[in-house]
């Protein structure tokens, strides 16, 4: 038996790959730190209910699942540290005003995304509970565009939608269940025959904008086209407002955005604002967020919510450089020597004692050698 | 540049004038060279040639920034990741259940036996009949459908019938209609955020050509 090899999309992280995540990882939750977002660490498993923050069914089919033998429940392996966070805030902090905290840690899902996708994604991110203003929004956006710019992505494509068109016409048709579904499906892949279809049936005028929808895609005059295209309904006019101050509000930050009101994909638990960054060179969102108002329901106290996260295994795939700069010192006993490695290390450089490796094995780009006047570091090639 | 995934055969010729309403002319015939990605008269943009049922995973990795697809193929693929934003209404054909002349198909649904069928369209064929609340055992075939049920493989087939020819000439018969096919365009989702600018021209002009 080939014991060695791993499951099918799960991997090793090898040294550069993992240096990168660590250094983004760390750079990250200093920043998330410096906004005023406290770290939490929530557990690897827990009881499956807690897992979903609603009716999860795309989430609890990426959730493996194992029975705590203490008690015969079910519990799961987190899939999403989202909903987690969600229940620190509604029940375990339960503070009255705003709430600000992140994570960083290994998520687990049953399936890959995609055939390339592991399915142990290093999820990081940042959530911020009891704000229902797009003040919040902003903040969380800013903050996942400076993360990014961390991780080297400079030119990130940012793109808005707003998941309230699509219940608030829905709910005025009455479409429930499997035909609800099915328009969302449809939505989400901008399937317009489809859509059409799907929309026979329906009052024209929500047929009408439900099929208007993929084409409410480009930058702002998209607003103008939609408050013309869909019906005026209080809760689709509060969410173009809601996309109009967000515009406003990004603008002055020097954020371009552009709109796509057929953007429904995203977690199951998302109501409202939907957010997702694109960059060159990768096929999909490189980070994603938005609104979950709702949560906390289920953990017995409703909150205002929105965060953002993404995955740093993805991010990996940037630049970065191949080796850390390190120094090679020779072993040896000399009190001269040992005082020189510890200066150094001190001073934050990577000493590497030689054991019998050459520099170049090591990584080691100088070395530490002995001259007229005490131990000095030299280019490693220099004789 | 700008990448279009298309297949050798119906699809590529039904796709030249629409792709001609968008002012790109391949440079090369497939059928002539052996050539697997062909240039075209703008230096961004480029055919690529692969297999119908491999066109939606060139389009969803980001291989190809758009692609031709049968809705046949796209079911079978689940469209996760792509859109889909047109019918460009060519390579029509049908999705039907057939079986050999003189089967009694119904008779056999209704005594609620287990039925056999082969096909290259699994998904479509279990959604088909868990619809109907038939139980079936799915045999999965690359080609030739038609041979099974006449050797006593399967009970019926599941397969894309358009003039009906092959299935007359193997005296088999159709006898339900899943649903119609015709050929989508599909766009990967990152390119048409990305590329928009050169996209969404390509996608107005194909709509133009279908609805004239």
């Amino acid at each position: 038996m080939r014991n060695w090899i791993l499951p099918e999309n799960i991997s090793d992280v090898l040294p550069r790959e993992a240096r990168q995540i660590e250094a983004m990882r760390r750079s990250m939750l200093d920043l998330f730190g410096r906004y005023g977002y406290e770290l939490v660490m929530p557990p690897l498993v827990e009881y499956v209910e807690s897992l979903f923050l609603h009716d999860d069914p795309a989430l609890n089919l990426k959730t493996f699942k194992l029975v705590d033998e203490l008690t015969g429940r079910q519990m799961g392996l987190r899939a999403d540290i989202t909903p987690q966070v969600a229940r620190i805030d509604a029940h375990i902090l339960n503070r009255q005003g705003v709430a600000r905290l992140c994570y960083a840690g290994s998520v687990v899902n049953t399936r890959p995304d995609g055939i390339l996708s592991t399915r142990e994604p290093r999820q990081i991110g940042a959530e911020l509970y009891g704000c229902a203003d797009v003040a919040a929004d902003v903040e969380v956006i800013e903050l996942m565009f400076e993360s990014l710019a961390l991780a080297g992505l400079a030119d990130v494509h940012l793109d808005i939608g707003h998941i309230g068109l699509f219940h608030a016409l829905a709910d005025a048709a009455g479409l429930g269940g499997e035909a609800r579904n099915s328009v969302f499906i449809a939505l989400q892949q901008k399937d317009v025959p489809t859509l059409k279809a799907a929309c026979a049936g329906l009052p024209t005028e929500i047929a009408a904008g439900l099929a208007a929808l993929p084409t409410l895609y480009g930058h702002g005059e998209v607003l103008a086209r939609a408050r013309a295209s869909l019906p005026a309904l209080p809760e689709v006019l509060h969410a173009l407002d809601t996309l109009a101050q967000l515009e406003a509000a990004l603008a002055v930050r020097g954020i371009k955005v552009r709109f796509d009101l057929a953007e429904v994909k995203s977690s199951d638990y998302h109501t409202g604002l939907v957010f997702a960054a694109y960059a060159d060179g990768f096929a999909n969102a490189v980070a994603r967020g938005g609104r979950y108002d709702r949560v906390g329901e289920k953990f017995g106290r409703s909150r205002p919510a929105t965060g953002f996260s993404l995955d740093l295994r993805e991010m990996s795939r940037l630049p970065f450089p191949d080796t850390a700069p390190a120094i090679l010192a020779p072993r040896g006993d000399d009190p001269a020597l040992i005082a020189a490695i510890r200066a150094l290390r001190a001073a934050g450089e990577t000493v590497v004692v030689d054991l019998g490796v050459d520099a170049g094995e090591a990584g080691c780009d100088r070395r530490l050698v002995a001259g007229v006047s005490g131990w000095q570091v030299v280019p490693a090639h220099a004789v | 540049m700008i990448t279009i995934a298309l297949s050798k055969g119906r699809i590529f010729e039904e796709t030249l004038p629409l792709l001609a309403a968008a002012g790109v002319v391949p440079t090369e015939d497939p059928e002539a060279s052996r050539k697997l990605i062909i240039g075209t008269n703008h230096d961004d943009v480029r055919l690529i040639i692969v297999r119908a049922t491999d066109v939606p995973t060139y389009v969803q990795y980001g291989a190809a920034d758009l692609g031709v697809a049968g809705r046949d193929v796209l079911i079978e693929h689940g469209g996760a990741g792509l859109y889909q934003p047109l019918d460009l209404e060519i390579a029509k054909c049908q999705l039907m259940v057939a079986v050999r002349n003189g089967f009694d198909y119904a008779g056999a649904v209704q005594q609620g036996a287990r039925l056999r069928i082969a096909t290259k369209y699994t998904e479509q064929a279990r959604e088909h009949f868990a619809g109907k609340g038939v139980h079936v055992d799915l045999i999965k075939l690359y080609g030739s459908m038609e041979l099974a049920p006449l050797v006593g493989l399967a009970d019926a087939i599941v397969d894309l019938v358009s003039t009906g020819g092959t299935l007359k000439a193997n005296d088999l018969v159709a006898v339900e209609h899943i649903r119609d096919i015709s050929s989508r365009l599909i766009v990967n989702q990152a390119a048409l955020k990305l590329k928009g600018a050169r996209i969404q021209p390509m996608i107005d002009a194909f709509a133009g050509a279908i609805a004239q």
